[in-house]
């Protein structure tokens, strides 16, 4: 039986061809033309296996494709099925591996296997026999442990490879984060659970899902029904009736709030982004039609939102793109962008904008019309291929749809209004339970990406290795260029403060400055002299709060009218800190650490001692901060010193606003007073 | 603005239906536009392609990756498309397009319902006419390509072996294919506007050009619309060819190239080989298919199946009009050495040079080679491209059909000629893709 559905696309005036052109003027599309989608043949066999023939004789070829269309379940070690894919086609009970492959090659064929699906491709005159090649791979297999060992060997190899991959690494991560791990769309294969897996577990899995029960075969091309059936019959008739392990399948939690979740690549280039949510969405739905439109205007097409802005506004990426999922069993939302490492958190604000457009904002009716024509556009261009015919008849079979959702599809994309995309774009984009998956170079992304702001709240950051388990947040260093040491950091700052010759004739210095702490006036004062010796001093309307004193030798701290002497390790902190320049010698202990990022700015890291660390400008050479960690009561305590407003003082550059940070609060000390070789005495440090 | 045009045809070829024939119609306009049509009216569907003869190996030194640049700038609008629209309209219409870009030539096409068919000759003739270049363009498809230069190239595992920017520097020394086709990103930023103005009038001209419109057509009908927007579009200056002499390698080139999104190393033999159009490079594909195209190949089955010391064996023919490359290279598996890798793909070359192939292998080819070309007639949108690289590069529109009769008369001693001549130890660059070192 073949049925003609006759199918006008969309209506539109044609206009009159003739010699004069008016350019300025766009072309209008002539009449629609006119579609059929045809309908393909169909037979059962008695074991369950159903079969559906296309008939298209344009060219010499046929191609067939079984579908075993089994509920997905959670693989025990995952990889197993990976194995079942790849051990079919290594040798049947009938023929030898090299026999096999030599003979699909001859034939000028292509045979692939997968764990529940096998297709095959030839001119149509090597068919029946490729047919048969097919079917005996699928069927009979003969699954050896040389050839297991040999595939398991590769799988692995292929997952090592693929580590340093950060378009995979952020897949699987957004995979697991979306589905979870123990879905059978959010596990991943690893190394580790490959390695579990023997020789039994790749013939069980076979054995009970490679059935016929759900299984579709679709022929396609140059070829009647009848041959069809003689050659399915010749080649399936036998597969023994079976019905697959019934399973359960976890229910997919949505994300508790919306987060950034990390995977730090060192080796990238690019962040690759990938915002989601699961959705709950079947084909059959009412809603499929209005998501699939609002999909294709967020970030479905080159003139999406997302895309014009990311790609053609901004610069950002070479694309970005959005796609919404429609499935039986979990499916999700995902908008994605690969964008260099500099603007990867103003991709993830631009996106969100984009996401709060198309939830908010009714779309422009004329764009809604362009997009439905490109709907019924493509659906012309599909129908191009043989293919598409037996593929529409088998999506209406095994996703339940009404028989008519093909001849009927563009009128339900022609009834989707600008009221459905905003009720569906706020449906199924989540933006409060969102994930932000980024696998990107964390020593020059993270600490943009943690201040990003969306509803009036800083998004949250998690981070996550390779593996998708999630971690504390990494230490992130940057590079450190060649030919960069302690001694070449010391020198550019001491070159960058005034120069050796002019340091060098600084004996003392004395500073003054003044800061505001929770209302009240604080004064301090600082003395330091070249052979090791320091003063610091706090007073609030000259009465002293508290007094540091080190004289090279031993040290105290006064405070509250309590003085504790220094303690052997303060003494050893204080004698390579102490002093003026100390940058003009190298310290024993001094190690240069890396590169991180005070207030945005890179600087070289030194570490002087275990609790104390310095940092110096990678741009400027100044020094931007010392940080010293303190115990106190079995607790570690850090606080930086920063160095600001870099001014110079008699040839001299000396930093005019000293900022001192406290847990949460900050300290600024403006300096008002500098002087040199003047105003100290020793006892000063008594 | 209107006009009436007068145009004449010159009809070059028609070939005539016969079984699996692609038929076209090919002719010039008197601006020098080569016109091929190709009728399928069995779908919908019509490809409207331009085909411009420049590619990457047309740029001056200093100015690499102007050609791709184009590929983007020539998308961003015209006097009568604002920018930004030029994908809408084609997504309004129905259609799908993009574009392409090597070192030989930029090609540019748009897939419509055939009603649309008008629309496209417009777009194109627009494009070839008056596009706009200015400052907006050109920055922000600078940011564009730098990203895409990043994704495909510096982000990708083995980006550097799939697009030969890790290759072709040491195959090439004065040939303009040492540089790559997305070309560096110094010299892009270094251009000023007025160089890509001039850019465009150089090569962006009717007579360096060939328009392809294929599928759902009515021949009459199309050629009056044809010369009604091509036809007033002036002509250009004759383009001067590259015409630049390699000398032969003489001695080996041994390199080490470093990748750090990869953490298996590939090791690769390159030759350079003649023109694409030269017979010699087709028996080269065939070689290359002996070696490695499908599990009984002798590459694939000694290395990957039965020694097991390689994960996977690769091997490409990089096609050119000039010179061409073919590659061919193994990725270890587990702790193989690659000089082991290099002696097995040795031993291999040196059978192809000593012994002819079987006549079961021969047979094997002609099959797999029917059957490829039987698939590369399947779709309009390929056809349409296919029919202009014959005629561009290839000078023969008719290849389309009889490239095969070529395949066919390719002989196993010529194989074994072809093999001795080209793959010569001394002759090629050995090259060792490493992981990027970590401390």
């Amino acid at each position: 039986m073949k049925k003609i559905f006759a199918l006008l696309i969309v209506c539109l005036v044609s206009t009159s061809i003739t010699a004069q052109i008016d350019r300025s003027q766009m072309p209008k599309p002539g009449p629609a033309p006119t579609v059929n989608i045809g309908e393909p043949e169909t037979f059962s066999l008695s074991n369950g296996l159903k079969v559906l023939v296309v008939e298209n004789d344009k060219l010499p070829r046929v191609s067939a494709s079984l579908i075993i269309d089994n509920k997905p379940f959670t693989e025990k070690k995952p990889g197993t099925q990976a194995m079942v894919a790849s051990l079919l086609g290594t040798g049947t009970e009938k023929t030898g591996k090299d026999e096999f492959n030599e003979e699909i090659d001859f034939l000028g064929a292509n045979i692939s296997f997968g764990s529940e699906s096998a297709s095959a491709s030839s001119l149509s005159k090597f068919f029946p026999r490729v047919m048969e090649l097919m079917a005996e791979g699928a069927l009979m297999p003969k699954f050896t442990e040389e050839e297991f060992e040999s595939e398991k060997n590769k799988l692995m190899e292929g997952l090592k490879s693929s580590q340093k991959d950060v378009g995979t690494i952020a897949n699987r991560l957004s995979s697991t984060l979306s589905y979870g791990s123990n879905h059978p769309y959010g596990q991943y294969v690893s190394v580790e659970s490959v390695e579990g897996i023997v020789l039994e577990d790749v013939k069980n899995v076979y054995k009970n899902y490679f059935v016929p029960e759900n299984a579709y075969l679709v022929i396609v091309g140059d070829i009647t029904k009848k041959e069809a059936k003689k050659i399915v019959k010749k080649t399936f008739g036998d597969w023994k009736k079976a019905t697959p392990p019934s399973t359960s399948i976890p229910a997919v939690k949505p994300a508790q709030y919306t987060q950034i979740d990390f995977v730090d690549m060192p080796n990238a280039v690019q962040s690759e982004i990938i915002v989601q949510n699961t959705v709950d969405l079947k084909t059959a739905d009412p809603d499929y039609f209005p998501v699939l439109v609002m999909n294709q205007i967020l970030g479905g097409s080159f003139g999406s939102y997302l895309n014009m802005n990311l790609r053609e506004d901004k610069g950002y990426t070479y694309g970005a793109r959005s796609n919404v999922g429609a499935s039986r069993y979990a499916s999700r939302f995902v908008a994605s962008v690969g964008v260099r490492n500099a603007v990867t958190d103003s991709a993830v604000v631009e996106i969100f904008k984009e996401v709060d457009r198309i939830r908010n904002e009714e779309v422009d009716a004329g764009k809604l019309e362009d997009t439905k024509k490109k709907f019924a556009g493509s659906f012309v261009m599909r129908l191009e291929q043989p293919s598409t015919v037996a593929s529409y008849a088998l999506n209406i079979e095994i996703e339940n749809l009404s028989k008519d959702f093909y001849e009927t599809y563009l009128e339900k994309i022609n009834a989707v209004t600008q009221e459905d995309i905003k009720r569906v774009a706020n449906k199924y984009l989540k933006t409060d339970q969102m994930q932000v998956v980024i696998a990107g170079k964390g020593s020059e992304v993270v600490e943009n990406l943690e201040k990003i702001e969306y509803k009036g709240k800083t998004i949250p950051v998690l981070y996550f290795n390779k593996e998708t388990k999630k971690v504390e947040k990494p230490e992130f260093k940057k590079e450190l260029p060649e030919g960069v040491t302690v001694t070449s950091v010391y020198d550019s700052y001491i070159k960058a403060i005034g120069g050796n010759d002019v340091v060098s004739k600084v004996d003392n210095m004395m500073m003054k400055g003044n800061a505001s702490v929770q209302g009240m006036s604080l004064s301090f004062t600082r003395k330091l002299t070249k052979d090791g010796k320091m003063l610091e001093l706090v007073q609030m309307n000259g009465n002293t709060l508290s007094k540091q004193v080190f004289d090279g030798e031993k040290g105290f701290t006064a405070a509250q009218g309590q003085k504790m002497d220094y303690t052997e390790q303060q003494v050893k902190d204080a004698k390579i800190m102490s002093g003026l320049f100390t940058e003009q010698k190298v310290s024993d202990s001094a190690e240069l650490t890396g590169i991180e990022s005070i207030n945005g700015e890179d600087a070289y890291v030194i570490k002087l001692t275990d609790n104390v660390r310095e940092f110096y400008s990678v741009d400027t050479g100044l020094k931007l901060a010392t940080e010293t960690t303190a115990e106190q009561m079995g607790q570690k305590m850090t606080s930086k010193l920063m160095y600001g407003d870099y001014t110079d003082k008699n040839g001299v550059m000396v930093p005019m606003m000293l900022s001192q940070d406290l847990g949460p609060q900050t300290i600024d000390i403006k300096i008002e007073e500098v002087k040199f070789n003047d105003g100290v005495t020793a006892s000063d440090f008594e | 603005m209107t006009k009436t045009i007068m145009l004449s045809f010159f009809v070059f070829f028609i070939t005539l239906a016969h079984a699996q024939k692609v038929e076209f119609t090919e002719y010039d306009l008197d601006n020098g536009l080569n016109v091929i049509l190709h009728q399928d009216n069995t779908a919908p569907v019509v490809t409207v392609g331009v085909m411009y003869h420049v590619g990457a190996k047309d740029e001056q030194p200093g100015r690499t990756g102007f050609a791709h640049f184009f590929e983007h700038l020539l998308f961003e609008g015209t006097e009568n498309i604002e920018r930004g629209e030029w994908f809408n309209v084609v997504a309004a219409n129905g259609g799908s397009n993009n574009a392409n870009t090597t070192q030989d030539r930029t090609y540019y096409y748009e897939t419509f319902p055939s009603n649309a068919l008008e629309l496209g000759l417009w777009m194109e003739s627009e494009r070839m006419l008056h596009p706009v270049i200015n400052k907006i363009g050109v920055d922000t498809q600078n940011e564009v390509v730098k990203e895409e230069k990043r994704s495909r190239i510096d982000n990708a595992p083995y980006g550097r072996v799939a697009y030969s920017t890790g290759i072709n520097p040491y195959m090439f020394d004065k040939h303009p294919y040492k540089n790559s086709v997305i070309g560096t990103m110094e010299d892009l930023d270094a251009a000023e506007l007025d160089e890509f103005k001039a850019f465009f009038d150089k090569y962006y001209n009717p007579n360096n050009a060939t328009l392809v419109v294929a599928g759902d057509i009515d021949v009459p009908k199309t050629k009056k619309m044809i010369a009604d927007y091509f036809q007033s579009i002036p002509s250009g200056d004759e383009v001067e060819r590259v015409n630049i002499t390699e000398d032969p390698i003489k001695d080996k080139i041994i390199a080490t190239e470093y990748d750090s999104n990869i953490q298996i190393p590939l090791t690769a033999l390159v030759y350079r080989t003649p023109s694409m159009k030269d017979r010699e490079a087709y028996v080269l594909n065939m070689i290359s298919s002996v070696l490695t195209d499908g599990k009984s190949s002798r590459m694939y089955k000694r290395m990957v199946d039965e020694d097991k010391i390689a994960l996977q064996v690769l091997a490409f023919a990089r096609s050119q009009e000039d010179y061409g490359t073919y590659l061919i290279g193994a990725l270890p598996l587990g702790d193989v050495e690659l000089s082991k890798l290099r002696d097995v793909m040795d031993e291999e070359i040196e059978k192809l040079q000593t012994e002819l192939i079987t006549e079961r292998e021969y047979q094997k080819l002609q099959n797999k080679f029917e059957n490829q070309f039987v698939n590369s007639n399947s779709s309009i949108q390929g056809i349409a491209s296919s029919l202009a690289t014959y005629q561009m590069l290839y000078g023969n529109t008719n290849l389309i059909n009889e490239e095969i009769e070529i395949y066919r008369s390719i002989t196993r001693e010529e194989i074994k000629e072809v093999a001795n001549k080209y793959l010569q130890e001394n002759q090629r660059l050995e090259l060792d893709y490493l992981p990027e070192p970590t401390e």
